[in-house]
């Protein structure tokens, strides 16, 4: 079940931490986490709440670990979960989803400074300019395109698991995903000749 | 760009860029790409907004898997693994051995009958020491607490006092083996209720969009 001789599979790990290797569980968070807290992120709009969510939505997964049905992706399940919590938590704590438009650059605004080389005054401004406007043509997408988009690139699943977990047919998927990615394009224009 | 001698190529694009084209279509692409400047650009055009969309990736230290693991608590099958017999079946084995043992030399020592008495002995004076400790833990209580407290209103209520404890007791034990997952959603079959949800719509307290 192994992917040749590298890399356990996530249900090998599955089945090594079951099997009482509690390690092993680490190396899943490790290889989930990037993606996990970035897709929350996007979400909940705000990196310490994507990290705490994601950190509650890997221990309960170990929780139910038992429960996981091998004959499904563990990525699916995982990312299944998480999308439950997130929405959970959205009701529950009543956020505020304000988008940066109606924004004046401060407080939360400071979320959406992205790493990049762009130093100094101007480049920081810069950056929170494109961070902004990344998280603005995203939340202007119908949610149907854009939860596909956020777990295409920010989950990072591949169309097949999308399909699974959205209970879509796969042509769908691409489709939606074409016509996403179509309208991210043109609210992004005046970033991409940069 | 909805012309439609581009099409298929505009759909092959994204899924070139996401290493999901076929390698016929990749080599039909590449000749179209050759002749068409409109499907160049959309291209470079793709490929700029696709990073530009990972450079919006936050970063995530190595200290969040740390603070996972530290933070995982003992799981509800935790307790069903066969780990958890690992230490009564090892007691179980050495018993074994060491009667296996006395047997061996039985034939030196004298009948099978009092080897098997002196196990029998030994295991029941493992299970008085125990209980022993068990009863004499509470009997010292017992003894302060009657030696503290004359009137039987207040010994009674130390003894329900006692009662309380131990129902906690059992209670905290208890919910630390069935420790089930409370607010999320069940991880088995898809939940198609929340298959189109928009959380932006259920904060507003509307219905989700159907852009279909």
């Amino acid at each position: 079940m192994t992917r040749g001789a590298e890399q356990p599979t996530d249900e090998d790990l599955v089945a090594a931490v079951l099997g009482g290797d509690r390690d092993r569980f680490g190396d899943l968070v490790e290889r989930y986490q990037g993606r996990l807290v970035n897709y929350l992120f996007r979400l909940l709009r705000n990196a310490e709440d994507a990290h705490d969510l994601a950190q509650e939505v890997l221990v309960k997964v170990y929780q139910v670990l038992d429960r996981y049905d091998p004959q499904y992706r563990f990525s699916t399940w995982l990312f299944r979960i998480a999308q439950n919590a997130a929405i959970d938590q959205i009701r529950r704590r009543r956020l505020k989803l304000v988008s940066l438009r109606q924004e004046d650059g401060e407080g939360e605004g400071r979320d959406w400074d992205l790493p990049s080389p762009e130093r100094g005054p101007y480049g920081d401004l810069r950056n929170r300019e494109r961070g902004g406007a990344i998280q603005q043509a995203i939340d202007a997408l119908p949610w149907e395109y854009r939860e596909l988009i956020m777990l295409r690139h920010f989950g990072e699943l591949p169309y097949e698991d999308i399909a699974r977990l959205k209970q879509m047919p796969l042509g769908t998927v691409k489709n939606k995903l074409f016509r996403g990615r179509q309208m991210l394009k043109e609210k992004l224009q005046s970033f991409l000749s940069d | 760009m909805d012309r439609p001698d581009h099409m298929p190529f505009r759909d092959w694009l994204d899924l070139e860029a996401d290493g999901c084209l076929a390698a016929e279509q990749r080599a039909a692409l590449d000749q179209h790409l050759a002749v068409c400047a409109d499907c160049r650009n959309e291209r470079a055009e793709l490929q700029q907004m696709l990073a530009l969309l990972r450079s919006a990736s936050i970063t995530v230290g190595p200290e969040f898997r740390e603070r996972v693991m530290a933070s995982l608590p003992a799981a509800g099958w935790e307790a069903r693994h066969p780990r958890t017999w690992t230490f009564p079946v090892a007691v179980c084995a050495l018993l074994m051995a060491v009667g296996a043992g006395l047997l061996a030399a039985s034939s030196r020592l004298g009948s099978a009958y009092s080897v098997a008495a002196a196990v029998s002995g030994m295991l029941r004076a493992v299970v008085m020491a125990g209980a022993g400790l068990i009863t004499s833990s509470w009997r010292w209580i017992g003894m302060f607490a009657s030696d503290k407290l004359s009137s039987p209103m207040s010994l009674t209520a130390f003894a329900v006092f006692v009662l309380c404890l131990n129902l906690l007791l059992v209670s905290l034990i208890r919910r630390r083996r069935g420790g089930e997952p409370q607010g999320l959603g069940a991880p088995s079959p898809p939940r198609a209720d929340r298959r189109r949800h928009d959380p932006d719509q259920r904060e507003r307290g509307g219905e989700p969009r159907d852009g279909r």
